[in-house]
């Protein structure tokens, strides 16, 4: 869309639009990374009010997504559905984000309950929006109820006004959108800069797995660039509250906006990781020139891509989507970081791409990315081997609003489907939906963003079209969940487990489902072999989703922790921590809060709400041992070309591992033989796993837990009890 | 034999540690590679040969996803 | 372009540049504010005088678009964009963009070239290339 038009768009909604609500407050000067104050908007009603943030609950839940699951657990009660008014969203950055200084330090958190799982989710998001929130005096934005036609909310940090408005008409996709509100609400051409928007897109509104586009203004491509909270549908649930966009303007970003009790050591610790990015970025992950897409060509040489919905871990054709030929579409030398000071820059950007399907056919655009979730996931899992096609995909899922990672698996899952004449043409409307067919793959995206033919069932997402096709075409249940990469209801995201137990339970096991955020343990347990015991991938299992959880209770990214390291790291005593990374953040929390906590303490605070986040799936009726068990697939492998591929990996495992001869035996046995052990040592994880976090052996927190960490709170206490009698 | 991460691996006179990351597809530059204990730098891959009965540690040392 | 041009033979390390680059731009007595850094160590660069070049690396780093060369080729800062996210600091080949505790945004030598009127030995000179 050229400026013209874009100017003619935003003239009409401006005569459009109607003021449905104005709130003015005085914007809380911010103490040491917090407001202390809650923003709360019912948009059934058009309540507006501020909320205070005890003391109390600081201490319980630090901030991020700690706020964001209280928040919600209070509004909920065990039968709320996600598309019941009273499900949240809420939008935290925690209090060490938005300072400039240190990379990685600009996160939102999201929360809310999703439409694929049923129960919590978070997911994590940069751009600017919830610092330039946090500036204009919030901690948390939490938003409850349903409006009546779209809406849009807007935030002026500077003036202390919050808005809420009627937008009737306009665009609702993202890369449109996005730029419109921002026009909408710079009183400059110079103001942009000191926007963020966030909005969801059509295919939000038809699929369940809708993200959350967070904007933040790139000053050198002019153009409004887009960060997702991709996991588990909160887009969805933002469309069906018919909010169309958030937007928070706040001039006056400055190095001591967070108010920090000790600035001059965050300054020294960012400036020391600045140094150490520019010095070793370059020989380790190369962030700064292709970003996490760096994976691609590492996970294919350690059979680790997910390839065919996770059937094999590599492909003779991998070389052509691989970081050498993304590189070369990327802009280089551009810094793109999406919150100040992010010196790790792994934000990407493909300028002028000219569109080649959809309604924007013809139009150049900028697209974020691809990272490696969107290569691997739109790329190798559904056998398409082609760099513009993931370009494109990457663009139409952002501005539709949708999750690249659940989009990929997905697809992946339903063309396995159609190779197996589970699916037909006449289920899919005509579309041959063949691994590698990117055409076909390209109609089921534009169909999920109208809410048509197949398009309605792909956005189902994995679970809900397993129970499809089981009870009304009558499909093989074992298959289809054999085959299905979903747990808890949320689509895997792009590893290959089937070599690596600990992964296997870090997927599985996750709090919100199988979402590598949490844990990471692949080269740590396969590649180097570091865990060999149980015990031993337990306490890796305990530790790192616990120390990651810390993350998103501050508004920090995780990857400044160990996607680059000092470069005599590997002589520290637990190299795989990061021992100096952790103790940076350790002194920026201090730094900021002025408190004096330890790593011990940093590691009480995420299990206080880590554990409360699996009460909460309690709460909703999950979060018991039922829900932490994988998909075959993530495994093993499921059918007789799988094992065939990779013959004598699996041989030598049924010989050495589980004791038999493999060579008196049909592949079909030998799959069979592999699948019990494998699921036997997965029992053995799981139980080593719930007995190191401290949890019963039905996977439940105990009340001793969560008395010890100070989270027993009576609803939680009653719930476990209830449970526990059982 | 040699000990590869603690995993049996077939011993090949001759073989440096080049090769055997090259056998194992170990694709990333910054590997931090110890035969019996003894620390290999990146310049010596080439010309450091492997010996039967080795133990031999590989250590990828960024953590990925 | 306009830079200073150092000659570390002729340095003999009086500092009188430091103060008075101190004195010019932040009227203060304290040497560490000075764009001009002098080492009595030469240490492991092997460095005594260190200043900004005017390379121009740091305009690329800097998202802000805070940092830009003038007309003259000098590189300047614009403090009411900078964030005082240091990024420039950490990237600097030669190390020359400054930081103190009492200012948020960093600083950098502008090649006005007071510390050179001062210098006993002409170890510091402008000058202007094409």
């Amino acid at each position: 869309m050229d400026t013209t038009d874009r100017k003619d768009s935003v003239a009409k909604i401006k005569e459009a639009h109607r003021l449905l609500k104005r709130y003015e407050y005085t914007p809380q000067k911010i103490q040491r990374g917090y407001t202390n104050k809650t923003l709360y908007i019912n948009i059934s009603d058009n309540t507006i009010k501020s909320k205070d943030v005890p003391e109390e609950i600081k201490d319980k839940f630090t901030g991020g997504k700690g706020l964001g699951l209280w928040y919600l657990w209070n509004s909920v009660t065990k039968d709320t559905k996600w598309d019941d008014p009273e499900n949240e969203i809420i939008i935290s950055p925690g209090p060490v984000g938005g300072i400039t200084q240190y990379p990685g330090a600009g996160k939102s958190l999201v929360v809310s309950l999703s439409p694929t799982t049923g129960s919590v989710m978070d997911s994590n998001v940069g751009g600017h929006f919830g610092p330039l929130m946090k500036f204009s005096g919030w901690d948390a934005l939490e938003i409850q109820g349903k409006a009546k036609e779209d809406i849009i909310i807007y935030i002026d940090g500077n003036k202390g006004i919050v808005e809420i408005y009627e937008v009737p008409i306009g665009p609702v996709n993202s890369h449109i959108l996005a730029e419109e509100v921002t026009e909408f609400f710079a009183e400059s051409e110079e103001e942009k800069r000191n926007i963020s928007v966030i909005s969801a897109g059509e295919a939000a509104e038809h699929t369940l797995f809708g993200v959350l586009n967070f904007s933040f203004y790139d000053r050198r491509k002019k153009v409004q660039r887009l960060k997702q909270a991709g996991r588990g549908g909160i887009g969805t649930v933002f469309r069906n509250k018919k909010i169309k966009a958030i937007a928070v303007k706040y001039n006056g970003v400055k190095g001591d906006s967070n108010n920090p009790a000790d600035i001059d050591t965050i300054r020294k610790l960012g400036l020391k990781l600045h140094k150490e990015i520019k010095e070793h970025d370059k020989d380790q992950c190369r962030m700064r020139e292709i970003g996490t897409a760096h994976l691609v060509e590492i996970m294919d040489d350690y059979d680790l891509l997910p390839v065919h919905n996770f059937k094999y871990g590599s492909h003779e054709e991998a070389y052509k989507i691989d970081s050498k030929v993304l590189a070369k579409k990327v802009v280089q030398g551009s810094p793109d970081g999406c919150w100040h000071g992010c010196s790790m820059s792994c934000a990407k950007a493909v300028q002028d791409y000219e569109l080649k399907t959809g309604p924007y056919k013809g139009h150049k655009v900028v697209v974020d990315g691809p990272e490696y979730e969107t290569v691997a996931g739109v790329g190798s899992n559904c056998g398409i081997f082609d760099p513009d096609y993931i370009i494109e995909c990457n663009f139409y899922c952002d501005t539709y609003g949708i999750d690249t990672i659940s989009f990929g698996t997905t697809m992946a899952f339903l063309m396995e489907c159609y190779e197996n004449n589970i699916l037909n043409k006449e289920i899919t409307g005509g579309i041959e939906l063949n691994f590698g067919n990117k055409d076909a793959a390209m109609e089921v995206l534009h169909q999920m963003a109208k809410g048509t033919g197949f398009g309605k069932i792909a956005g189902l997402g994995v679970r809900r079209i397993k129970n499809l096709l089981i009870e009304k075409y009558g499909a093989d249940p074992k298959f289809l969940n054999d085959i299905g990469m979903e747990v808890k209801g949320l689509e895997y995201s792009q590893y290959v487990s089937k070599e690596s137990l600990a992964q296997q339970g870090g997927y599985a096991l996750a709090n919100k489902g199988p979402q590598h955020d949490e844990a990471w343990l692949i080269f740590m347990d396969m590649v180097n072999n570091q865990i060999p015991t149980f015990e031993d991938k337990a306490e890796a299992l305990h530790y790192f989703p616990i120390f990651r959880t810390w993350f998103g209770l501050n508004g920090l990214c995780k990857l400044p922790w160990n996607d680059i390291e000092p470069p005599d790291n590997h002589l520290t005593d637990e190299p795989a921590k990061v021992p100096e990374h952790v103790e940076n953040y350790v002194q920026l929390f201090n730094s900021v809060t002025g408190k004096n906590i330890d790593k011990e303490e940093m590691i009480l605070q995420s299990e206080r709400v880590y554990n409360f986040q699996r009460v909460f799936n309690l709460k909703m009726g999950f979060g018991t041992r039922e829900h932490d068990i994988p998909p075959y697939r993530s495994m093993g492998p499921v059918t007789e070309e799988e094992y065939l591929s990779r013959q004598e990996r699996y041989d030598k495992q049924l010989k050495e591992l589980v004791g038999v001869n493999p060579e008196k035996m049909s592949t079909a046995e030998k799959i069979e033989a592999l699948r019990e052990y494998k699921y036997k040592q997965y029992d053995k994880l799981v139980d080593a796993v719930y007995k190191r976090r401290g949890w019963n052996k039905n996977g439940i927190p105990t009340v001793e837990l969560m008395k010890k960490l100070g989270m027993d709170f009576p609803e939680v206490i009653k719930l476990i009890e209830e449970h526990s009698s059982e | 034999m040699i000990r590869v991460n603690q995993r049996d691996m077939d011993f090949r006179e001759g073989m440096t540690v080049k090769n055997l990351l090259e056998d194992l597809k170990y694709s990333f530059p910054n590997l931090i590679v110890r035969i019996n204990g003894e620390y290999i730098p990146r310049e010596s891959y080439e010309k450091t040969v492997i010996k039967d009965n080795d133990d031999i540690s590989i250590i990828h040392p960024i953590a990925g996803g | 372009m306009k830079f200073l041009q150092k000659d570390e033979t002729l340095c003999i390390q009086c500092h009188a540049c430091e103060s008075t680059c101190a004195q010019a731009f932040f009227k203060s007595d304290d040497r560490t504010k000075s764009s001009i850094k002098i080492f009595d160590d030469p240490g492991e660069r092997n460095e005594i005088i260190n200043v900004c070049n005017q390379c121009g690396e740091c305009i690329s780093i800097c998202p802000e678009l805070a940092i830009y060369r003038a007309k003259n080729g000098v590189v300047m800062i614009d403090k009411k964009k900078c964030v005082g996210c240091l990024m420039c600091v950490g990237f600097c080949p030669t190390l020359s963009m400054r930081i103190h505790k009492d200012f948020l945004e960093p600083f950098k030598c502008i090649a006005c070239g007071q510390c050179a009127k001062q210098c006993p030995t002409k170890a510091i000179e402008i000058k202007h290339i094409d």
